[in-house]
């Protein structure tokens, strides 16, 4: 019995040793407030500080998060406002709790969320307040971005004011394609030419394309839908299977099939997680990985020593595609939501927060390469190597457009993506699929 | 009895300590690998971090470098012994009532218990929180009660199963002494308070332990409630920050390891309860 | 054991004795699973929206349990997961508890170390579990290419291999569990009986057979009954490891298909539809448990 009481007490000592650490370690945050961001010049001070509750997606372990927070603390000194942080990470619950919050009226003043189908149930519930409202009242409301950028919900109007966007692209290891003697693809790579690159890659020992077709085959399905269409065309959703568009989406998944069969994809791709076959990328033993703006800071942090093997280059393009067209846009918004503007005093702290947040200065802070709104554009100071690698390959883009996954209901999406996987291993038809998915738009 | 080892003694050392190993090694393996440098963890994750070849503290200060920590620790031990304490009384006694009366609904009751056990925490969550929230408990901004929120649904939650355990452990307990009681003029509360109770002491506090330890480790119900950074408990936090990027494995294991201490420190000191003999002396004729 | 003895025969007391914890277990259990019944008859696209209105027909999501192939995959996989947990964890544990029971030294110790699974939440588990089974560098690919076993990596999740790599971890992680419990219910068999019965000359496995199982009947029988109740709604460590029916749709589990359907795919009416499989097979398997362990079935 008294050694489990020296235990005990050893435990318990433990555990106060690293309170008193974690106490210690947090004279109110440890990473240095050294410029807390501008405050908006043209705010008076309030006449009583305003508690603003806010939802983003900028929390747990978003690679944004502390740009976020000195963010909104430059709000907080300037307005003298307190702001009720209650942020998330995206993901499927997150959107729930978002939903029901406000499904239930506990919805916060101020959103950052989906500007896409996912927006679409607060939208029609009348739950947030349009910008040509807003700017009845604050004529220079989001006067900094183009209007013609702002997202649009279903019933015409724009709600939502866009934050930094994303890119899709392809992110190809240098060290392995030098190993097998490939030529890191430029804007004019064709699909024939990747073909034989990945045999080359696979007759070397290597594997060729890094994705998880089980967890994330999202990113092929979008470039290979492309390549069966045209740009212009991309965001067009199939009525059925059978029709023109869903010929395309059959004739995509038809690719990735030929892809699985020849064996480019990883031996585990239906077993493997994304970030098993993204690891793969990372440690040089994949060559090929399509993936967006918000892996640049995943590899700075987890790869960080051999940077210098990655770059982005261009997604093989056949038909009507060039390889220099991409995915990419902006996604996500702030909305302001109703029960903020009913209330005089948090109107115009919500206002203040979301124009803070969007200006130039802190938009600059959390924008490297990704696709903005502003109008004269974002300056992001000190682009790491990768950074500055997607920057150059980003100025030789002809086009971008958005996913067409974002345009259909997200049961159809999930339905859609479940399927790839059967689709791959001839378990069901490249139509069958489509026309599932389809169904349950 | 003699002090040789019997072939059958050593057997059963044997047996056990494999189990031991077993059920130990996973841990230590935590452990160490929350002193490894994150990169390591993949290509090398079961050989020993020593200082100068791996070792690092860099996990536990990433891990430990948010603004909330050590309230987090608090409003987990707030949430947790809360729980355990309100399911140990009231399952209890509904699982004393359940054992020893006879009653027409007593078959339906223990139906219900039983299906209580099965509700799947996600299908009852959503009206939960519209309920809580109606009441102005959930999502309030208030950080106590925020987690007034969560306690009352876990509490619910553990309930099913500590009373199912608990109506094992009483039907055990021989009536006679009951009835001797009664025949000396106590009723029945006397009784459970004197005799019942310590009778089953140690399947209380085997309850107790799963229900503080359920409690601890119950994301979902807290994930759901607990928004604000302040109201956040210990594993919140810690699964936050490590679970989403898939592959800062070193970061997890230091968060598992600051986890998993103060449970095992109740567990510890509960334990000393699950011992032989300690009801010898309850049951005399 | 007659339980209609005086003491009892006052049923006032009862009131006290059940009312608190059945109020909790109304509100925030029943009322919740009644919405959830109502659910499951009902149309609604997305968690926390609203329902619109009443399927057609009202039954369509009971219709579809017959005929949907991955819950037929998922019940059979369930059920044999329930079987291994029953013959394996609570054998297992079994077999642990009487071992500890009998020796001295050392008990304290092994008691702790048991427990230690359980402690660490699924989601670490899962973690080690995946670095022990990873295809690229996990331990056992590591170990065996070593060993010179294989020469190519096993893909422990794939068709061929995903039960063992599922139900190991799952069982092996609730061992200590039922060895817990187990151990407090030999505690609260008297020292005298065992006396009682060696003065008859009934020891070592004899002892075993005749005095500790038959009085271990109603722990045992609560054991059982958790076990099946456990592997049907058992979700946290199948998912961390698996996820969405990993591989192609063979290695769903009830409780990870229910999670998946209400979740992921926004189908929440029918995951209302089987959650509401999931409790009537739980009530209905748990009660035949019952009658089978306690003959004299005073429930």
């Amino acid at each position: 019995m008294k050694k489990n009481r020296l235990f005990a007490l050893l435990l318990a000592a433990i555990m106060l040793l690293s309170l008193l650490a974690g106490c210690a370690g947090n004279p109110g945050g440890s990473d240095p407030t050294k410029d807390p961001g501008p405050g908006t010049k043209d705010t008076p001070k309030p006449a009583a500080p305003v508690e603003l509750n806010v939802v983003t997606s900028y929390g747990g372990d978003d690679g944004n998060r502390k740009s976020y927070e000195n963010a909104v603390k430059g709000y907080e000194d300037a307005t003298g406002n307190r702001v009720q942080d209650a942020s998330g990470t995206s993901n499927e619950e997150w959107k729930a709790k978002v939903l029901t919050d406000f499904e239930t009226g506990t919805e916060p003043d101020v959103l950052f969320f989906f500007t896409s189908a996912d927006a679409e149930p607060i939208i029609q519930a009348g739950k947030v307040v349009d910008v040509a409202t807003i700017r009845a009242e604050y004529p220079d409301y989001a006067s900094n971005m183009r209007d013609s950028m702002l997202a649009v919900a279903s019933d015409g109007k724009n709600y939502a004011i866009p934050s930094s966007g994303f890119w899709e692209n392809m992110f190809v290891n240098t060290k392995v394609l030098s190993d097998c003697g490939v030529a890191v693809p430029g804007p004019d790579y064709t699909w024939d030419q990747f073909l034989a690159d990945c045999q080359t890659i696979k007759d070397k020992g290597y594997t060729p394309i890094a994705c998880s077709l089980f967890e994330v085959p999202h990113y092929w399905f979008e470039f290979c839908i492309m390549n069966n269409g045209t740009l212009s065309e991309q965001l067009d959703i199939p009525a059925d299977a059978g029709d023109a568009v869903g010929q395309k989406w059959a004739a995509g998944l038809n690719d990735i099939k030929d892809l699985y069969e020849k064996g480019y994809f990883p031996v585990n791709t239906l077993t493997a997680t994304d970030a098993e076959t993204v690891q793969l990328f990372g440690d040089g033993e994949a060559a090929f990985l399509i993936d967006g703006s918000w892996k640049v800071n995943y590899f700075v942090d987890n790869h960080g020593e051999t940077l210098g093997d990655y770059v982005i280059s261009y997604v093989p393009a056949k038909g009507e595609r060039k390889a220099s067209e991409a995915i990419g846009g902006i996604s996500m918004g702030y909305f302001i939501t109703k029960k903020a503007w009913d209330d005089p005093a948090k109107r115009e702290a919500a206002v203040q927060f979301v124009k803070h947040m969007t200006s130039d200065t802190v938009m600059s802070t959390f924008v490297t390469t990704e696709v903005t709104a502003l109008k004269n554009g974002a300056s992001p100071a000190g682009l790491n190597p990768l950074q500055q690698a997607a920057a150059d390959a980003n100025a030789y883009i002809t086009g971008v457009i958005g996913p067409v996954q974002d345009a259909v209901s997200p049961e159809c999406k999930a339905e859609l993506f479940a399927n790839v996987q059967r689709v791959v291993t001839g378990d069901m038809t490249a139509e069958e699929a489509v026309a599932a998915a389809i169904a349950l738009n | 009895m003699g002090k040789k080892i019997t072939p059958a003694k050593a057997c059963t050392y044997v047996v056990l300590s494999v189990w031991a190993l077993t059920t130990l090694y996973p841990f230590v393996w935590v452990i160490l690998n929350s002193f490894r440098e994150k990169g390591l963890i993949r290509k090398d994750s079961f050989s020993l971090p020593l200082p100068g070849s791996g070792f690092t503290m860099d996990n536990y200060a990433k891990a430990m470098d948010r603004f909330d920590f050590a309230n987090a620790y608090l409003n987990s031990l707030i949430v947790s012994v809360s729980v355990t304490v309100v399911v140990v009384i009231l399952a209890g006694l509904a699982a004393y009532g359940l054992v020893r009366y006879r009653f027409k609904l007593r078959g339906v009751c223990y139906s219900l218990i039983m299906a209580g056990m099965m509700f799947p925490v996600f299908s009852t969550i959503i009206p939960v929180f519209r309920m809580e929230a109606a009441w102005g408990i959930a999502s309030s901004g208030n950080r106590w009660l925020s987690l007034l929120a969560v306690i009352l649904p876990q509490i619910a939650g553990n309930l099913c199963f500590a009373t199912i355990v608990l109506m094992g452990f009483i039907e055990s307990v021989p009536i006679e002494l009951e009835e001797s009681a009664y025949v000396d003029g106590c009723h029945v509360f006397q009784v459970y308070f004197h005799i019942i109770m310590p009778a089953v002491k140690s399947s209380f506090a085997t309850v107790a332990i799963f229900s503080f330890l359920w409690s601890y480790n119950d994301l979902f119900t807290q994930n759901f409630f607990l928004r604000v950074p302040k109201e956040k408990t210990i594993t919140l936090l810690l699964n936050e920050i490590s679970s989403q990027a898939g592959v800062d494995y070193g970061l997890m294991a230091a968060s598992v390891v600051l986890i998993v201490i103060p449970v095992l420190a109740v567990y510890v000191m509960l334990q000393k309860h699950i011992i032989k003999g300690l009801t010898a002396g309850a049951v005399k004729g | 054991m007659n339980s209609s003895s005086t003491l009892y025969k006052k049923k006032g007391p009862l009131v006290v004795f059940l009312v608190p914890a059945f109020l909790f277990l109304v509100l925030y259990l029943y009322y919740p699973f009644v919405q959830n019944v109502i659910n499951s008859f009902s149309d609604i696209t997305g968690l926390g929206a609203p329902a619109q209105g009443l399927n057609d027909p009202w039954w369509a999501n009971y219709a579809t349990l017959f005929t949907d192939p991955k819950l037929r995959t998922a019940l059979g996989n369930t059920v044999i997961l329930t079987v291994c947990t029953v013959v394996f964890q609570v054998g297992v544990a079994l077999i642990l508890a009487l071992l500890v029971d009998s020796i001295r030294v050392g008990a304290q110790l092994f008691r702790t170390l048991y427990f230690f699974p359980i402690v660490i939440s699924a989601t670490a588990l899962g973690l080690m579990f995946n670095l022990i089974f990873l295809y690229n560098g996990g331990m056992l690919n590591q170990l065996f290419s070593n060993l010179g076993i294989i020469e190519k990596n096993i893909d422990w999740k794939d068709t061929s291999h995903f039960m063992v790599t599922m139900f190991t971890p799952v069982m092996w992680q609730y061992v200590g569990f039922y060895f817990v419990i187990l151990v407090t219910g030999l505690n609260n068999i008297p020292q005298d009986l065992y006396e009682a019965a060696a003065l008859d000359g009934c020891v070592g496995l004899s002892k075993v057979r005749y005095v500790t199982l038959p009085l271990l009947r109603n722990v045992l029988c609560t054991c059982l009954v958790l076990a099946v109740t456990g592997a049907l709604k058992v979700f946290d460590l199948p998912w961390v490891m698996f996820g969405a029916g990993m591989p192609q749709d063979q290695g769903w589990l009830t409780g990870t298909y229910m999670y998946d359907q209400t979740f992921n795919r926004g189908n929440v009416d029918y995951g209302s539809a089987i959650a509401m499989l999931i409790v009537v097979l739980g009530v209905v398997l748990s009660n035949v448990a019952n009658r089978v362990f306690k003959p004299r079935n005073d429930l």
